[in-house]
């Protein structure tokens, strides 16, 4: 009896551990980043696959064509020696034209697919992508990650540059008050990437797009951390050393208001001439205001709702209306965006 | 022997395994906002049929409720008892089938789901083989092992949240009353408490402290539900099968060398679930032993795992359990009513009757 049980207790092990059909990791190849193109309702996907060679790592860019996403990889990973996993993609880099033309589909399928995470980082490519993956292909090696460590938070990140995940985009595309920005790139001439600033994405698809400035404030909008970021004004230059933002919303005639203040905490870097703090404190105000302001108006002339003020009237409408927001509420929206700076120090020297 | 505190682990432990994957898909779909108004309903329900439950058996120390109802009559055994036998077997097969499904969804797409479903029921088999004793046992175990896990996913899942998204709190609509999603939304709640009318003569417990876990469970119904909603938002939450299991997905932590946390929360809810399927299955072993006292109760247990397995093998489609799903509604709102408040009703009759007799 023992033996028997032993025997089971044995034979429980080939199925508990998962590995029917395995493939084992030196047969797959793992991609970290995935081009999307689309032209003519096919699909072109581009893998960056990064192959360990003694010390160092060679790139690989791999291409493939078919009428899904999944087919053309299916494509690739027959044509490969490997089999293709794309569970560690870590960046879905979307060629401009086919985010213009409305990625929605497929946003919906990688959230619906168990293979590429929800987590995965979602970017605009403002080049095309064959191109963009030769010039990107020749500056990573020897590392490989550049693409990534790119937006990854704890190394190359900025605060002006957006950072979306896949699932954010797809619940813009169902949500009633919530759009998203995807950051835009290209090959830059020095560096690997050029930041483009960042696409508007309305429903499943890019309507207008704001610079890196605006996008900035975009995050600060947020409530996500600008701290680093230098702003360079007339008479001096300062860096950001934390923000904090607050909203309000109230409806007037049925129509919608909201006022939001920032409050930002900076220190001087430059000065040009002899401002005094307090004309500094004004030209950031004034500078960021108005940056805002215009912001606002192409956002609302684009129709996305990227700042996600919907949210703040989400006690105020009633869902029934909600549905509506996009349409109906948000182009009569008046924004009362107020900056408010704190000047922490002036470094060791003393503002004359 | 007073075993309150395996009791009440037990307990939480076979709710927790069903909450986080069923539940909050089931009441997303059913109301579109104040979804706290369908999840307190739910749990009043709960709390006063386990009442009614533990008050009637106390009635009656050392019996279980096989015992109870044979002392009424054999019709009365006869007429609760089999409907209850057969929810517990959908819900054996509703449960195995479900978890297997759920399985190769997230990590073992590649393994063929009988078997997961084989892996699943052999080794609850086991453990029920081995007695209520084991189970018990096992499951403090679990709870040593997996309970920090969960609470540890529970809080990072609240990484992404709008709290925005809770707006509108009330709601005027009470259709959800009527939409199966809000009626399947009782699966989470029937099946879990049966077990303490079959222990009773095994262990006693402490009423109070059973009545104090179903209270500490409430936030934890409330938060499955409200995550997903406070992260996605109710539009996109109800486009989702599991959507807890989505929003643990889309937590991303830097410092964590593990990449998906999905698979701490899954593979520990899975061992809860095979604790619940056990419990199951012993509970069902001893209805029959009754009705065939010769028959050796371990017997019992592999006959009935091996239907339960088999009938898990003719489900080809996840529609399939859905329909179960459906089919199971009357059975379960029989075990979820009838059962516990047939106990209290012969419970305050007998007790009467000895009044009477004291007297």
């Amino acid at each position: 009896m023992k033996i028997g049980k032993s025997l089971l207790a044995l034979s429980l092990v080939v199925a508990l551990c998962g590995c029917w059909d395995n493939t084992d990791i030196n047969h797959r190849v793992l991609p970290v980043v995935m081009g999307v193109s689309k032209k003519d309702s096919e699909y072109k996907i581009f893998l960056q696959i990064p192959e360990p060679i003694q010390n160092h790592t060679l790139i690989k860019i791999v291409t493939g064509s078919g009428s899904t996403i999944n087919h053309a990889v299916d494509k690739i990973s027959a044509n490969l020696e490997d089999h293709v996993d794309l569970l560690h993609v870590k960046l879905i880099l979307l060629d401009k034209k086919y985010a213009q033309s409305g990625v929605d589909d497929s946003i919906a399928d990688f959230m619906r697919g168990r293979d590429v995470s929800p987590k995965t980082l979602v970017s605009i490519c403002d080049e095309d992508l064959e191109q963009f993956f030769i010039k990107v292909k020749k500056k990573m090696e020897p590392k490989g990650t550049t693409l990534y460590d790119f937006f990854e938070k704890n190394a190359g990140w900025n605060p002006q540059i957006a950072l979306t995940r896949v699932w954010e985009v797809y619940r813009s595309i169902h949500s009633y008050t919530r759009d998203v920005a995807i950051p835009v790139i290209r090959s830059g001439a020095s560096t690997v990437v050029q930041h483009e600033g960042s696409g508007v994405i309305k429903n499943g698809k890019m309507v207008a797009q704001i610079d890196s400035d605006e996008t900035l404030l975009f995050n600060a909008f947020n409530g996500e951390s600008t701290q680093g970021k230098i702003e360079v004004m007339d008479h001096a230059s300062v860096l950001i050393t934390s923000n904090s933002i607050r909203h309000k919303g109230t409806m007037i005639d049925g129509k919608p208001y909201l006022k939001s203040k920032i409050k930002l905490k900076v220190v001087i870097q430059e000065t040009k001439g002899h401002p005094t703090s307090d004309e500094i404190k004004k030209e950031i105000e004034v500078m960021l205001k108005s940056r805002f302001d215009q912001m606002f108006v192409k956002l609302q002339g684009s129709g996305a709702d990227i700042l996600g003020t919907g949210q703040y009237f989400r006690n105020l409408i009633p869902r029934t209306q909600l549905k509506d927001w996009r349409t109906q509420y948000y182009p009569k929206l008046k924004l009362d965006f107020q900056v408010q700076a704190t000047i922490e120090n002036t470094g060791f020297t003393n503002l004359q | 022997m007073d075993k309150s505190n395996h009791v009440v682990l037990v307990y939480c432990l076979t709710q927790l395994g069903f909450m986080f994957f069923f539940y909050p898909g089931n009441i997303i779909s059913s109301a579109t906002e104040g979804h706290w108004i369908p999840i307190v309903i739910g749990m009043l329900v709960n709390i006063l049929v386990v009442w009614a439950y533990m008050k009637g058996l106390s009635y009656f120390p050392k019996q279980d409720i096989i015992s109870i109802y044979l002392g009424v009559g054999k019709w009365a055994a006869f007429v609760f008892l089999c409907p209850l036998v057969i929810f517990l077997l959908l819900v054996n097969i509703i449960t195995v089938r479900g978890f297997s499904e759920v399985i190769s969804l997230v990590f073992l797409e590649n393994t063929p789901v009988w078997a997961i479903s084989g892996l699943f029921i052999s080794i609850s088999t086991y453990m029920a083989m081995n007695g209520i004793g084991a189970i018990f046992r096992t499951g403090v175990l679990l709870a040593f092992l997996f309970l920090p896990l969960i609470l540890f996913t529970f809080v990072i899942s609240f990484q992404n949240v709008d709290f925005h998204y809770v707006f509108p709190l009330l709601t005027k609509n009470f259709s959800f009353l009527w939409q199966p999603g809000y009626i399947h939304s009782f699966s989470a709640f029937a099946g879990s408490f049966l077990f303490l009318g079959f222990i009773t003569p095994y262990f006693t417990y402490s009423r109070s402290k059973m009545m104090l876990a179903l209270a500490a469970l409430v936030p934890f119904f409330i938060l499955s539900v409200y995550l997903p909603i406070l992260t996605f938002g109710q539009a996109t939450a109800s486009t989702f099968n599991f959507p807890f299991v989505v929003l643990v997905s889309t937590v991303h932590i830097n410092w964590l060398m593990f990449d998906r946390v999905t698979m701490f929360l899954l593979l520990s809810l899975i061992t809860f679930a095979m604790l619940f399927i056990s419990l199951l299955l012993w509970e069902v072993s001893r209805i029959l032993k009754r009705a065939m006292p010769k028959a050796k109760p371990s017997y019992l247990i592999l006959i009935v795992s091996t239907l339960i397995f088999a009938a898990c093998l003719s489900i080809s489609s996840w529609q399939d359990v859905q329909m179960l799903f459906s089919w199971n509604v009357s059975f379960r709102f029989f075990t979820l009513f009838a059962i516990p408040f047939s106990i209290l009703i012969i419970g305050l009759r007998s007790g009467r009757r000895q009044k009477v007799e004291n007297r």
